[in-house]
């Protein structure tokens, strides 16, 4: 696999630097619209408290999310050889959304719990997926995505029993986040996402050579002396903690770990020693955008970001689908 | 042939059974001017709304449930009667088995099919969705009527309306405060559409969502900083019982003015919106209701 010749390399420099710009284009759009219109030169307190306490936080945590969820999307498919792999479509966002779910029903005054029970709740749902899919043949592409379905479709189940048992306005406010929503962002919910994204995303990269490896064939790949087992252990870890921490703060964005590696890999190739670092930035980039349209489409009412994620993903993935 | 003689058998009995209820049958009209055919006297009914609950015990009727929603916890005596479900999910089955004269039905939710089901079953159901202080009013006098309790509410009408003349006496020429009414914690709120945008300002206050569209939108948090309340209103539930921590620095929170609501009182267009808009008024005015 010969990625590294030098049009490959200038080619990849052009698209990391494109997509740092989309990310700091985003991040100022991002940062100046919202549903109050800023006099940003002589700001009054109010005004202040709007940009630093509500919209930069928002911003901020939206970029991590976006990153993480790309991220964790970039690195299954990658692992599991199949490009519909993805948080969502295998259960692991619904498992961190229980998760969350039942921190808030059982666990209220621990604010911690939530994206504690988010990560066990998204490991239990990869783990499940996982055990069904394998069989002796080993791992099974077919299978995998049937039991992603199984699951998603089983936690999807309990999660509207225990949305039915919850009261009225409660249920309200859920349905919101379960589609999505980062208007419940704190700074602290932000600076745990910020440690996830860069602690994740640096031992991810660090497994990139030996995903590119996997990405030929597991056989091939132990040929050349990658520890399968705990690759496979490292990756199915570090996504089902990025995505729990994201979900536990946002709800579940879905698409974006769809979406974002898949145009990634149009751009610069396959290469997972581009695609995860660029996933990461266009994820970031794509969350911001779509949540700025979520915050002022109807200002000063909002929509939930997951379904701006959703229309715009929908048809590009179908588009995308059928064109190759 | 059988069939055939079967079927007339059967449509015979129908139209027996039907005639036999029709001769004291009367016409009534409700909420969406459907004409709704009732028996002479009411001795059954259900009701598939809280405030329809509250509403039907105030006028005298509460005698004559036979089934109510879960949400029903108004009048004590209202916690007593069998349950049919939700207001969203009612049971057809069991409203059925009850066999009442008549369904009082509140949203307009799966409306359709549902009265299509049980109206087959000879069963009248009666839509009224009172959604302001005068749709309530309208709505104890069609209720009372199809009770035969007219004097009972014409009474209720007038109390209610004396009541609320006082309030609006003692806050008239007072100074409109900036109020926030706070559905939830996530920031859902009343807007133009609500009952309480109006309730508010007889209280002698404003609510400063009032140009928001919708009943209960849900605003942004930036929005309901910007806003900065003099007083904030809270429809008082365990998930609801602080302002969201967005208000932290806002002058309701400063200045100590949040008052909570009980959520049931608050959110019902019922007879007890009254109790809730002399709260209100005495939390935004309390030198004029001591």
């Amino acid at each position: 696999m010969k990625v590294n010749g030098g049009k490959f390399k200038v080619r990849s420099i052009c698209v990391g630097a494109g997509l740092i710009s989309l990310l700091a284009v985003s991040l100022s759009v991002a940062i100046f619209f919202g549903s109050e219109n800023l006099t940003f030169f002589e700001m009054t307190e109010t005004q202040r408290a709007i940009l630093y306490d509500v919209r930069i936080p928002r911003v901020l945590l939206g970029a991590c999310v976006g990153a993480s969820l790309a991220l964790a999307g970039a690195s299954l498919q990658a692992l599991l050889r199949n490009p519909l792999a993805e948080p969502y479509l295998l259960g692991v966002s619904n498992g961190a959304a229980l998760g969350t779910m039942l921190a808030f029903v059982f666990f209220e005054s621990f604010e911690f719990s939530r994206p504690v029970l988010a990560i066990v709740g998204a490991a239990l749902a990869t783990f499940a997926v996982y055990q069904m899919a394998r069989s002796r043949a080993g791992m099974n592409v077919e299978r995998l995505i049937l039991s992603g379905v199984i699951v998603t479709t089983f936690l999807s189940s309990i999660i509207i029993l225990m949305t039915s048992l919850l009261d009225a306005t409660k249920l309200r406010s859920f349905t919101f986040w379960l589609l999505g929503d980062l208007s419940q962002a704190t700074k602290g919910g932000f600076y745990l996402s910020l440690i996830a994204v860069v602690v994740g995303g640096v031992i991810l990269a660090s497994q990139a050579r030996a995903l590119n490896l996997m990405m030929i064939g597991e056989r091939d790949a132990f040929d050349f002396g990658v520890e399968i087992g705990k690759t496979r252990m490292i990756v199915f870890s570090v996504a089902s903690g990025l995505v729990g921490i994201s979900v536990a703060a946002s709800g579940s964005v879905g698409f974006v770990g769809l979406i974002v590696p898949h145009l990634v890999r149009l751009a610069a190739g396959s290469d997972n020693r581009n695609v995860l670092p660029f996933s990461a930035l266009f994820g970031a980039s794509f969350v911001v955008i779509a949540d700025t349209f979520a915050r002022t489409v109807i200002a000063p009412r909002e929509l939930p970001v997951g379904a701006i994620t959703a229309l715009i993903g929908c048809p590009l993935f179908i588009y995308l689908l059928k064109k190759n | 042939m059988i069939v055939i003689i079967l079927i007339t058998v059967v449509s015979c009995k129908n139209e027996i059974g039907n005639v036999d209820h029709s001769v004291a049958f009367r016409e009534v009209t409700d909420d969406l001017n459907r004409t709704v055919k009732l028996p002479g006297k009411v001795t059954k009914a259900v009701s598939l709304a809280p405030n329809l609950t509250e509403i039907i015990f105030a006028v005298g009727g509460g005698g004559k449930l036979v089934g109510v929603t879960t949400f029903c916890n108004y009048p004590v005596a209202a916690t007593k009667i069998q349950k049919i479900g939700d207001t969203l999910k009612p049971n057809i089955e069991t409203i059925i088995a009850l066999k009442p004269d008549v369904v009082f039905v509140s949203t307009a939710s799966q409306l359709e099919s549902f009265t299509e089901t049980i109206e087959k079953q000879g069963i009248a159901v009666f839509v009224t969705n009172p959604s302001s202080l005068k749709g309530i009013y309208e709505s104890a006098k069609k209720v009372g009527e199809v009770f035969g309790q007219e004097t009972r509410s014409e009474k209720l009408i007038k109390d209610m309306n004396s009541r609320v003349g006082e309030v609006e006496k003692k806050t008239k020429n007072l100074e409109k405060i900036k109020t926030f009414v706070q559905i939830d914690k996530s920031l859902f709120t009343i807007g133009t559409e609500s009952f309480l945008t109006d309730l508010i300002e007889k209280a002698g206050g404003i609510s400063i969502t009032r140009n928001v569209e919708t009943a209960y939108p849900k605003i942004s948090k930036e929005k309901a900083l910007a806003l900065n309340p003099d007083a904030i209103i809270l429809s008082d539930s365990v998930d609801n019982d602080e302002p969201n921590p967005v208000f932290e620095n806002s002058n309701a929170v400063r200045n100590k003015r949040v008052y909570k609501i009980n959520a049931d009182i608050l959110s019902r267009p019922g007879p007890r919106i009254v109790n809730a808009l002399e709260q209100i008024a005495r939390s935004l005015h309390p030198e004029k209701f001591d």
